[in-house]
């Protein structure tokens, strides 16, 4: 019984941390938080990959004397390293974004930043009808 | 195995934690502070999990540069977030995670167990890399000769992908005139 619930007791964790990012990218305004929300999403994922390569009571797959150990599963272990380094990336790429409609708009708030794109075509509007 | 399962279910209950406090905060540095520390263990987690390669990629590539980057941006940023009131769109949001969750954990009942060794996922390559490392490369860390060796196309292609990030963020910063060029022209009038 108690193997039945930790062995699924992983999933679970990472799937409830999956949904708070996923609730911090939906609701929250700010955009930076935003960013922060997806970075959450993120490891939890890699959690998820490196779940899936444990095998219990294995070791870190790092070769040893002893030819009869049993190694966890390296190959998830690479996919998620290139991964975290290309998560860096988009991490790079969304604040260099946010900073540059900081700079455009004085705000990165969402609500405030499409307020202010309403006034502009309001305005361009009227000019227009003139 | 039970010393495993609590150190586990303790590194769960702090990211668990630390992740509702993200939620929560206003002050942007405590929320940029708080992501490190959420990385760092993750990071605690992945050794627990035998992926030690991962654990201190996270450590020194989740926890620390992307901090430094969050930061730096920080200073061109506002430091704290507008006051939001408790509205519609958050139930709605709130909805829609607790359905999403709910269906991924009754799904997670057709997923195989964690760590047994009969597990589809560790029956085909794995031995193989394991095998032709000892054998063909003569690295003892299997992790480094899969990355280098027998996916080291993956590797070229991630450095691409840094490469065009890197790029995309210089295109995205730069105001058009760039000093020297001002200096230049200020010279010569």
């Amino acid at each position: 019984m108690i193997d039945q619930i930790f062995g699924v007791w992983n999933y679970w964790i990472v799937f409830i941390l999956m949904m708070i990012g996923l609730y911090i990218v939906i609701s929250k305004k700010s955009l930076l938080k935003k960013i922060v929300g997806l970075a959450i999403f993120q490891t939890s994922v890699f959690l998820l990959y490196i779940t899936f390569g444990k095998i219990a009571g294995g070791t870190a797959p790092i070769l040893t004397d002893n030819l009869n150990e049993i190694y966890s599963n390296p190959l998830p272990h690479v996919l998620i390293l290139t991964a975290i380094v290309v998560g860096v990336a988009t991490t790079a790429l969304g604040l260099a974004l946010t900073v540059r409609i900081n700079k455009a708009y004085g705000t990165i708030n969402e609500d405030e930043i499409s307020a202010s794109d309403l006034v502009e075509y309001h305005e361009k509007y009227l000019e227009d009808k003139k | 195995m039970i010393g495993e399962i609590i150190i586990n279910a303790f590194l769960v209950t702090l990211m668990l934690t630390i992740a509702i406090f993200i939620i929560n905060t206003r002050k942007v540095i405590s929320t940029i502070l708080l992501t490190g520390t959420y990385s760092l263990v993750a990071a605690l987690m992945f050794v627990s999990l035998d992926a030690v390669d991962v654990a201190f990629t996270e450590a020194s590539v989740g926890a620390g540069i992307s901090t430094i980057l969050f930061l730096a941006a920080l200073s061109y940023l506002p430091k704290e977030e507008k006051e939001e009131k408790f509205n519609v769109k958050h139930i709605y949001a709130i909805c829609t995670c607790i359905i999403v969750a709910g269906l991924l954990i009754w799904a997670s009942y057709d997923l195989p167990l964690v760590g047994q060794l009969e597990n589809p996922v560790h029956q085909n390559l794995a031995q193989d890399f394991i095998e032709g490392s000892r054998n063909h490369i003569g690295i003892p860390n299997v992790v480094t000769s899969i990355l280098a060796s027998y996916r080291g196309y993956d590797t070229f292609g991630e450095t691409v992908v840094i490469y065009t990030a890197g790029i995309a963020v210089l295109v995205l910063l730069y105001d058009g005139v760039s000093k020297t060029s001002k200096i230049h022209k200020e010279n010569n009038k």
